[in-house]
């Protein structure tokens, strides 16, 4: 039964109505590390009839007014346990109450503040960006808290203006899985030609300008700990960029067969370092995949690839899906706003094939 | 003895027929069970009382059997102030620890479905009638579930370890046996868009949306959808869909079909820095209007004959003529509208950031026409 609880600390604060022979025992259940539920010794339960505890136990948060919480009660053979709906607060103290009279005071203890979460990484890494700008990534080393994003973020122009509106508010915000990777958006509508925000407003970004990401320390992770320190992203804004990334153009260093050396793919251009890693795969003669590591170099403009199994002679495949983009959101079949009085139309391929030859 | 096989035979058959129309037998192909939801982006009601769950964590929309399907005509007024506050307390924890995801009314029971998520990531579901706030338990429940992820090549994660691309429910709508569904990728900036048959089965289409940008028709785009609605323009369905880059844009929902690249007209634009946040449709007598909450800009309501008027060339570029103003829209004096849902036919449920800083719910009528 419920198998991953486990009993890691017990922190009791006091009692009411000389109940104090009886009040140890009281614990709180972890799941890693968040406090999922309480535990009550059946001896305080002793005098209530096993079909009523439900009626009459209630646990609040302390102070006056406070609601019954929202939960489950568990009454098993030695204790009761009550699970709220969502996890107890660290730092929050909550009153456990018998037909609304307090028995008991319960702390929830802070999580370790000596290992708090980091930035680990901003992409794009380098230095230079479009002006039309369209995502920056930024990786944590833990899972964060959503809805932070537009308090912690400041992006500050020739360092002092603050440029207000520069990132998308998206709600909700655009967290992997894990909820330590954010996509933020530099706002579409101003970066679209034509549309009424990029006419009146012009781009959020200015070419020739020096600007500075500021992440601010605020932002806190999922155990209620903020991030070590400040962190800064410094670039320059340079053109437009208005080309779709071209397969044919790229570079392929093919590695001699027999060895596990690197498979080099040169973009001549920065791609987006999210889309570099998902996108693209490398196939052999007969289309499948291959298994090993993948590492972006020269500011996620080369892709280096060393498989887990020596190369074995013969023709192998760069995989490529369409939905790879550049750093302005420019994707292979189509530019990220295509002037219909100069591009083509759209390719509507899928996938985009170079083939290669390992010697 | 035959009297007594007949009184049998008609027992038998009673409890048969009671426990045929027993509503505790699952419906819509639904199994019983806990459906394992990681996340609540989205809700939206369909037939008969039936949930649906957008979890953006695990790429699938899941449709709950509520049995809550007892017939209301208005829906009961709700005036609850510092809202946030209240549902932090009920859950035992402050305000800034919890984010309210989105708001549904059941079309049946008038009441409101709010899904709520913690700091740690956890979904809670609750409705609220007048000022009872009650936990919606989504355990040993009826349910059935579809997958958004592309079959085979997002399977493929051979050499890449875990996927990290993220299908973000962006929207939901049921309307006529399908369920349609807006994303937005934490990846590709691209637009998708799902219609999905309902009761489910193992079939989906996806269309590719394209739009005009307003001037000239020169630029077009690929943007995701942010909210959207359906509507009846001049006989004709359309799909109303508002874009994260702010424009409104009408496509016919006939044309929305597997695969199909199709592409929507744009009737207004609703300037800059702005993500759109709800569209829903009102009807009073026989006028319709659209209201659009923003995230920073006030409520926005578009008259339904001003969208029908611009409904003849479909798949022309906006004229000239309209250009710079689009459709025309009326601002309302009503700022910080976070969720924004239709009550019954003639009120709305609105959650508010006041400018004291309370988030508040409350519903109104006739001053949103």
């Amino acid at each position: 039964m419920h198998l991953w609880r486990y009993l890691v600390l017990l922190f009791f604060l006091g009692s009411c109505s000389g109940r104090g022979d009886k009040t140890s025992g009281i614990s709180i259940l972890w799941n890693e590390e968040h406090a999922i539920s309480i535990s009550i010794p059946r001896s305080y339960f002793a005098h209530v009839r096993p079909d009523s505890i439900t009626d009459v136990f209630r646990v609040h948060l302390e102070g006056v007014d406070q609601p019954a919480i929202l939960g489950d009660v568990h009454i098993l053979d030695d204790a009761v346990e009550f699970e709220p709906l969502i996890p107890f607060t660290p730092g929050l103290t909550y009153d456990v109450r018998l037909a609304g009279a307090s028995f008991a005071k319960i702390e929830i203890p802070l999580a370790d503040m000596s290992d708090p979460p980091v930035l680990s990484a901003i992409y794009p890494t380098s230095d230079t960006l479009p002006r039309n700008l369209l995502k920056i990534y930024l990786e944590f080393s833990r899972p964060m808290q959503e809805g932070q994003s537009l308090k912690n973020l400041v992006l500050l122009k020739n360092g002092m203006d603050t440029v207000p509106a520069v990132f998308l508010d998206l709600k909700p915000e655009l967290w992997n899985t894990e909820r330590t990777i954010l996509t933020l958006w530099l706002d579409p509508g101003r970066i679209k030609r034509d549309l009424q925000p990029n006419q009146r407003f012009g781009e959020p970004l200015e070419r020739e300008t020096a600007y500075r990401l500021v992440v601010v320390s605020d932002w806190k992770d999922t155990r209620g700990i903020r991030l070590k320190q400040h962190n800064y992203k410094d670039f320059f804004v340079s053109v437009r960029d208005s080309l779709s990334p071209d397969p044919e153009t790229w570079t392929i260093g093919a590695p001699a067969a027999g060895t596990r050396n690197a498979l080099i793919v040169d973009f001549h251009e920065r791609l987006d370092a999210v889309l570099c890693r998902e996108a693209i795969r490398i196939t052999d003669a007969d289309g499948n995949s291959l298994s090993g590591v993948i590492e972006l170099s020269a500011e996620e403009s080369i892709y280096n690839f060393t498989p887990e199994m020596p190369w074995a002679r013969g023709t192998f495949n760069l995989q490529c899906e369409a939905r790879l983009e550049d750093l302005a959101g420019n994707n292979l079949n189509r530019p990220f706003d295509r002037d219909l009085t100069i591009t083509a139309d759209p390719l509507l391929k899928e996938i985009f094939n170079r083939k290669f030859q390992i010697e | 003895m035959n009297k007594l096989y007949y009184f049998l035979t008609v027992n038998i058959m009673a409890v048969l027929l009671v426990a045929s129309t027993n509503r505790d037998a699952p419906i819509f192909g639904f199994e019983n069970g806990t459906p394992a939801i990681q996340s609540i982006s989205a809700l939206a009601f369909g037939p008969d009382g039936v949930l649906f769950i957008g979890d953006s964590k695990s790429a699938a929309v899941f449709a709950v059997d509520t049995k809550d399907n007892v017939a209301v005509g208005k829906g009961m007024g709700v005036e609850m102030k510092n809202f946030d506050q209240k549902i932090a307390s009920l859950l035992g924890t402050e305000a800034k620890n919890i984010s309210i995801q989105d708001l549904a009314v059941n079309p049946i029971s008038k009441k409101i479905y709010c899904a709520v998520q913690s700091a740690e990531g956890i979904p809670v579901l609750l409705t609220i009638e007048g000022d009872k706030v009650l936990p919606v338990s989504l355990k040993d429940i009826s349910y059935g579930v579809v997958s958004l992820n592309n079959a085979p090549a997002e399977d493929a994660k051979d050499q890449r370890g875990r996927p990290l691309r993220v299908w973000a429910i962006s929207d939901m709508n049921y309307a006529n046996g399908k369920l349609m569904v807006s994303g937005l990728s934490n990846q590709e900036f691209s637009s998708t868009f799902r219609t999905i048959p309902f009761p489910f089965v193992n079939k989906q289409d996806q269309a590719s949306l394209e739009i005009y940008h307003a001037a000239h028709g020169r630029y077009e785009t690929y943007a995701p959808i942010k909210t959207f609605t359906t509507a009846k323009l001049n006989g004709i369905d359309y799909l109303v869909a508002s874009y994260t880059c702010t424009p409104l844009v009408l496509f016919p929902l006939d044309e929305l079909k597997a695969g199909s690249h199709v592409k929507g007209r744009t009737v207004g634009e609703f300037g800059s820095g702005n993500s759109p946040l709800d569209i829903i449709t009102l009807t009073k007598g026989d006028e319709s209007v659209l209201l659009m909450a923003n995230s920073s800009r006030p409520v926005m309501r578009v008259k339904y004959k001003n969208l029908e008027a611009y409904a003849g060339s479909l798949t022309e570029p906006v004229p000239e003529s309209y250009a710079t103003a689009g459709v025309d829209f009326v601002t309302l004096p009503v700022v910080n509208v976070m969720q924004l849902d239709k009550l019954d036919d003639s009120h709305v449920v609105v959650l508010q950031r006041k400018v004291n800083g309370d988030l508040d719910l409350w519903s109104s009528g006739d001053r949103w026409f």
